[in-house]
């Protein structure tokens, strides 16, 4: 196994439960045990870094680097310094952290949930593609286009998932979720008539002049 | 039903390699309070007879289903524990190692530290615990291998290699895309070191070739399809007008390289300023009579736009010094230089050889390069710090082997890679150097990098032998820790787990559902990239699931 | 065929190394080149294969007839066998591949480099283990000559604590200070007893070593890691007075070893000292010319003529810069010898064993167009034992002398 293996979704889920910092050492570039996969671990890695930092966490408490398996010391080195950086930090939810302890969680995990969708996944996996031979138009891009695209989709999934997971609890209205989630009113409208268009969200009732959503059941 | 859970833990003490920094009888005791597991003793040895029998017994009389050892590298020690478990009855991949003395008790030897480092090792066994609670059993995957190579070029290497081939038994098909068979060595005309005639080398190399009993030869042959893995490339090719599909173990890329033609280089018109081929060709001609003979290297090589050496051009260049000053003793014969790759054993003989016979040296400075005029070159030797002007009735260049566009076409027929001077890449630069990164796929001759005929023969037979493996074995036995389809109906073949797989390993097909991935588990080395890309979950990799993975950081953080 | 004794049943070792941590001998390591130690009992290197320890009989305190037996002590495998005897195994085989290798040319063949007896001097393997990270130096390029003097630190230390403690029980036993009874000694006012000469030899010990121990510190502050360095060519190779083939493999292994100390500390000043630099293998110039243009090494294209030192022992090496067609001279922190690849020593026994030929240079002959084979039908040579190679050429050519001898055994 490689540390192209790591998921997203599955290294979001580490800091949802509670995790204070990851360490993924990959080999060097150009070195890959497996060719390509600390290309791909370190796309993966910087897009979970991004997406849990707009979640509000501290993004030093995920971090990729490089050796090959030849350098104990480099290896020491990593660690220590790691391990160091992270005490430094403190605990998850700390100061070093937007957000308190069942806050910051609730947003992770909305995150976990980003990662895990086929938005974000699609990009990251394709980045490689557009980098190296192009779109089927043969249109090459630069990383920085590619990371600016993935940027975009972090703030649109994180609002999306978040709308969701709150309507998943209750109805509410556009007013409402703009509050809650901090998200200002005519970005959530659009959002939520996005989803609405998409089967997500269905009209609940109309009170006070202003519509209520409730989410609909997915089938799998 | 699930059958009920029982997994046991055997803590290795190691000597005093484990039990030296670590309480492993403590450890032990820790052990058998974790969830489902019902026996967990220790060992002084795990690895040794005593110990091994005592996983056997605890399999049979704890009736164990899933066994944990935790004592040191998997790297040398997993497929002994695995084959134990199997011997007493247990699916081998039940098995789960735990390595609590190399990242554990070896680094973590201060004795003031001891209670960090048992937490540390009770972590992780109790990781290790709960991942082997979700392991699956797996088999080990055979496929089966088509005895049967394909060798394309019919050059030096390729007919070597085909000839060895063919004397170890194997059937093999040789694919030329010339009307002839021999490659460069047809053009040539003397080989150094051994001054031995280059056609009759190669015509005694085709004739062995042509009467051998277990190669097929097709000339004026093209590629045109290719499908499968190793053990079952399905290779659709065309010569002499008529298409033929052939099914085949293992295939050897001989396909050569091309020379460069120095088109607007020193003056260079094919007539008095010539190249070194067209100089092989003059020989056998028999129509070289030149007096004042300079020759330049590194025409077009070791250049801002084509940076790499090539190798052969300094023996070449020197070899054919020799040969005008054997032919005729009063020619003056210059070679104009940069560094004289006259790397090894012979090559330093024929350098000083030709110093013997009186041919010049003069090491030339890339900023400063030689200028070629109507009956003279002009050159500042560095050596001697002045500008020379040295008479020519015929200047030879040294120009550089350069990968061809047929070999970046056989490329990407097989998904071989090459590199940026369209030279095949090999698997590992310096201990996979005759594999191709896909597997049953091997490569030799100047089609992995300029080479002389020595080194050609060499690394043909080495191709052959590397070849010979899968073809000996009849089949490729896999380790099932690979890539797998778990959710069919999840997959919907978008392909962007095909475009990362390193290894060609993903194929999109289109079945009754619909199109969808289909893992060549032969050709998966298990790294797992397209199971962490996947956005629709339905590929995971065996014994790394994502719910295996989840389950040990859980576990790790319920500490 | 000799099997040699290991006194370590190999079924029973498991490699865990409680025996060479008791081991109480300790010699030099013929691994680091004898610039590190090993025990008595040891493994050849970390990462050999069978990963069990053996026995070295010449310096094991056991065989040499003291009193010990620690390792067998310790052994809870059971694995030590102090009465193993050589065995001699008879084989029948179809085919014989010769890969013996090759020996490292002898440097103190040529004085005027000064190797073996100026200390910075080193040949290119002995920087090879300065470089590693598990070498002696832990992959800190020291001088040869500060790690004698951090050696010399530590044995005056323990000596002079030694001294001391026997002054202290002098001290003790006659009730007066060392200092005063040197002073009553010297003035000749205590002469007799046998003990007080005694004594007073122990007191000028200690006086001396302690100035020297002052001074070796003194200087070791100054100590830092070399990082002027000299790497000189075709040692031993393309040398009419020695070998006369070029090695194929140094110009790579000095271009290497120069980016690597570059890499470890970016102060380095690398100069290589060559005639031709031959980088002929795949990415081999263009790593060359990254090494000049992008890491900033120094290639210089003439042959080393002598080596001397000045009076820190940093040697000076004296060249001519034939592309400036001057004589200069430049004074490093370590001059590192690639020296040549030679046949190794009993190759000539094993030929004649063999009836296999060997070429003028002592390698196994064999015929360009059949680059494999000895002159004995059914004996194939690979790597070094045939001519000076690289790894790539050699696993290449290990799997084409596996061709060859396959061709014979599993027939056709």
């Amino acid at each position: 196994m490689c540390t192209g293996r790591m998921d997203p979704a599955v290294m979001a889920d580490a800091f949802v439960h509670g995790l204070d910092g990851l360490l993924v050492l990959g080999c060097l570039f150009g070195e890959c045990h497996y060719v390509t996969g600390n290309f791909n671990a370190s796309h993966k890695v910087n897009m979970t870094k991004e997406m849990l930092a707009y979640a509000g966490m501290n993004p030093g408490r995920l971090s990729f680097r490089n050796l090959s398996s030849a350098e104990a010391d480099v290896f020491v080195k990593h660690v220590t310094d790691f391990s160091k950086e992270i005490r430094d930090l403190g605990p998850l939810g700390g100061e070093a952290d937007k957000f308190p302890l069942p806050k910051l969680k609730e947003k992770l995990e909305i995150a976990r949930i980003s990662l895990a969708g086929p938005k974000l996944r699609w990009v990251v996996g394709k980045k490689p593609v557009f980098i190296e031979t192009g779109n089927k138009y043969h249109e090459i891009f630069t990383e920085h286009e590619i990371n600016r695209t993935l940027s975009g989709i972090v703030i649109d999934e994180m609002a999306t998932h978040s709308i969701l997971a709150a309507l998943q609890k209750k109805p509410a209205s556009v007013k409402e979720l703009a509050k809650d989630l901090e998200i200002p009113p005519p970005e959530t409208l659009k959002y939520v008539l996005g989803l609405k268009r998409r089967g997500f969200l269905e009209l609940e009732s109309v009170q006070d002049h202003s519509p209520l959503y409730k989410y609909v059941e997915q089938e799998a | 039903m699930e059958e009920e859970l029982r997994i046991g833990v055997f803590v290795c003490k190691c000597g005093s390699n484990i039990a030296g920094a670590l309480d492993v009888e403590g450890l032990a005791e820790y052990a058998s309070t974790l969830p489902d597991v019902v026996y967990a003793p220790w060992n002084l040895y795990t690895c040794a007879d005593a110990g091994l029998d005592e996983i056997k017994k605890g399999i049979k009389e704890h009736n164990l289903n899933r066994v944990v050892v935790a004592s040191c590298s998997p790297r040398t020690h997993e497929p002994l524990f695995r084959s134990v478990c199997e011997e007493a009855g247990m699916n081998p991949y039940l098995f789960e190692m735990v390595n609590i003395r190399d990242q554990c008790s070896w680094v973590h030897q201060d004795k003031s530290l001891a209670e960090s480092s048992m937490a540390k090792a009770r972590d992780l066994i109790r990781m290790g615990a709960a991942k082997a609670a979700l392991l699956k059993p797996q088999e080990i995957i055979v496929s089966g291998v088509e005895v049967k190579a394909l060798v394309i070029g019919g050059g030096i290497a390729g007919l070597t290699a085909a000839i060895s081939l063919g004397n170890r038994g194997f059937p093999v098909i040789l694919l030329e895309k010339e009307k002839e068979l021999g490659g460069m060595l047809r053009s040539l005309y003397k080989l150094a070191p051994m001054d031995a005639d280059a056609s009759e080398v190669i015509n005694a190399k085709i004739k062995e070739a042509e009467d051998h009993p277990n190669i097929e030869i097709y000339t004026g042959a093209t590629i045109e399809k290719v499908e499968g893995f190793i053990g079952k490339f399905d290779v659709t090719f065309s010569a002499n007008g008529t298409s033929k599909d052939v099914r085949l173990g293992v295939v050897i890329i001989a396909t050569g390289a091309g020379n460069l033609v120095p088109e607007g280089m020193y003056g260079y018109d094919g007539e008095k300023v010539i190249t070194q081929w067209e100089l092989e060709e003059r020989f056998k001609a028999g129509k070289v009579d030149a007096n004042n003979v300079v020759i330049i290297q590194c025409v077009g090589a070791r250049s801002p736009e084509r940076q790499y050496c090539s190798r052969i051009c300094c023996a070449i260049g020197i070899k054919n010094a020799i040969l005008i000053k054997e032919m005729n003793p009063e020619a003056k014969v210059h070679i104009l230089y940069r560094d004289l790759m006259m790397y090894g054993v012979e090559n330093e003989d024929q350098l000083r050889k030709a110093k013997e016979l009186g041919v010049r040296f003069v090491k030339y400075d890339p900023k400063q390069p030689p200028v070629v005029e109507e009956n003279k070159v002009t050159v500042f030797h560095q050596l001697m710090g002045t500008e020379l002007e040295i008479p020519q009735d015929m200047v030879v260049l040294s120009t550089p082997l350069v990968g061809t566009e047929d070999g970046v076409k056989v490329g990407n027929l097989f998904r071989a890679g090459l590199d940026k001077n369209k030279f095949f890449l090999e698997a590992h630069v310096k201990l996979r150097p005759l594999d191709c990164g896909t597997d049953g796929i091997f490569i030799c001759g100047s089609a992995h990098y300029p080479k002389d005929v020595r080194e050609s023969i060499m690394q043909a037979l080495g191709a052959a032998s590397r070849a010979s493996i899968p073809l000996s074995q009849g089949e490729v036995k896999i380790e099932p820790i690979v890539t797998c389809l778990v959710d069919k109906d999840a997959c919907r073949g978008c392909g962007l787990c095909v475009a990362l797989c390193p290894y060609n390993a993903l194929e999109i097909t289109t079945t009754d559902e619909g199109r969808k991935v289909n893992v060549i588990t032969v050709a998966c080395k298990g790294c797992g990239v397209c199971a962490a890309t996947c956005y629709r979950h339905a590929l995971t990799i065996n014994s790394f699931t994502d719910d295996q993975m989840e389950a040990q950081i859980h576990s790790f953080m319920a500490a | 065929m000799r099997k040699k004794a290991r006194y370590v049943n190999e079924d029973l070792c498991t490699g865990c190394g409680a025996c060479a941590e008791k081991c109480p001998t300790t010699v030099a390591n013929e691994y680091e080149l004898g610039l590190g130690k090993r025990k008595a009992i040891y493994k050849f290197y970390a990462q050999g294969i069978p990963s069990v320890f053996c026995i070295d009989p010449n310096s094991c305190r056991t065989f040499q007839g003291k009193k010990c037996g620690v390792c067998e002590k310790v052994c809870q495998a059971k694995a030590i066998d102090y009465k193993q005897e050589d065995k001699i195994l008879e084989l029948n085989v179809g085919a014989i591949i010769l890969s013996t290798g090759y020996d490292l040319f002898d440097a103190t063949r040529i004085p005027e480099y000064g190797y073996g007896k100026l200390p910075n001097v080193v040949n290119a393997m002995e920087f090879e283990r300065l470089l590693s990270a598990s070498g002696p130096t832990e992959g800190h390029v020291e001088r040869l000559s500060d790690i004698r003097d951090h050696h010399l630190i530590n044995t005056t230390e323990k000596k002079l604590k030694k001294s001391t403690k026997s002054l202290e029980n002098y001290e003790k036993k006659h009730k007066m200070s060392s200092d005063d009874f040197y002073k009553q000694f010297t003035a000749g006012n205590i002469s007799d007893g046998d003990e007080f000469p005694k004594w007073a030899k122990q007191y000028e010990n200690v006086q001396e070593g302690t100035k020297k121990l002052e001074e070796l510190k003194a200087k070791a502050e100054k100590f830092d890691i070399a990082t002027r360095l000299a790497f000189i060519q075709c040692v031993g190779s393309r040398d009419f007075r020695f070998n006369k083939y070029c090695s194929s493999y140094c110009c790579m292994h000095s271009l290497k070893e120069a980016m690597m100390a570059k890499d470890h500390d970016a102060r380095t000043e690398a100069y290589i000292f060559n005639m031709d630099l031959r980088t002929v293998g795949k990415g081999f110039e263009e790593y060359k010319v990254r090494g000049a243009e992008q890491i900033g090494l120094h290639y210089i294209r003439g042959r080393v003529a002598e080596i001397t030192q000045d009076e820190n022992e940093n040697p000076i090496v004296w060249y001519e810069e034939t592309t400036s067609q001057t004589t200069k001279h430049m004074t490093v922190d370590l001059a590192i010898l690639a020296v040549a690849c030679e046949a190794p020593k009993g190759i000539e026994k094993m030929a004649e064993m063999l009836g296999a030929d060997l070429d003028e240079n002592r390698f196994f002959k064999t015929d360009p167009l059949n680059p494999l084979d000895t002159t004995v039908p059914g004996i194939y040579v690979c790597g070094c034992a045939q001519r000076p190679m690289d790894i790539p050429e050699s696993v290449a050519q290990a799997s084409s002398a596996a061709c060859r001898a396959a061709e014979v055994v599993a027939g056709g």
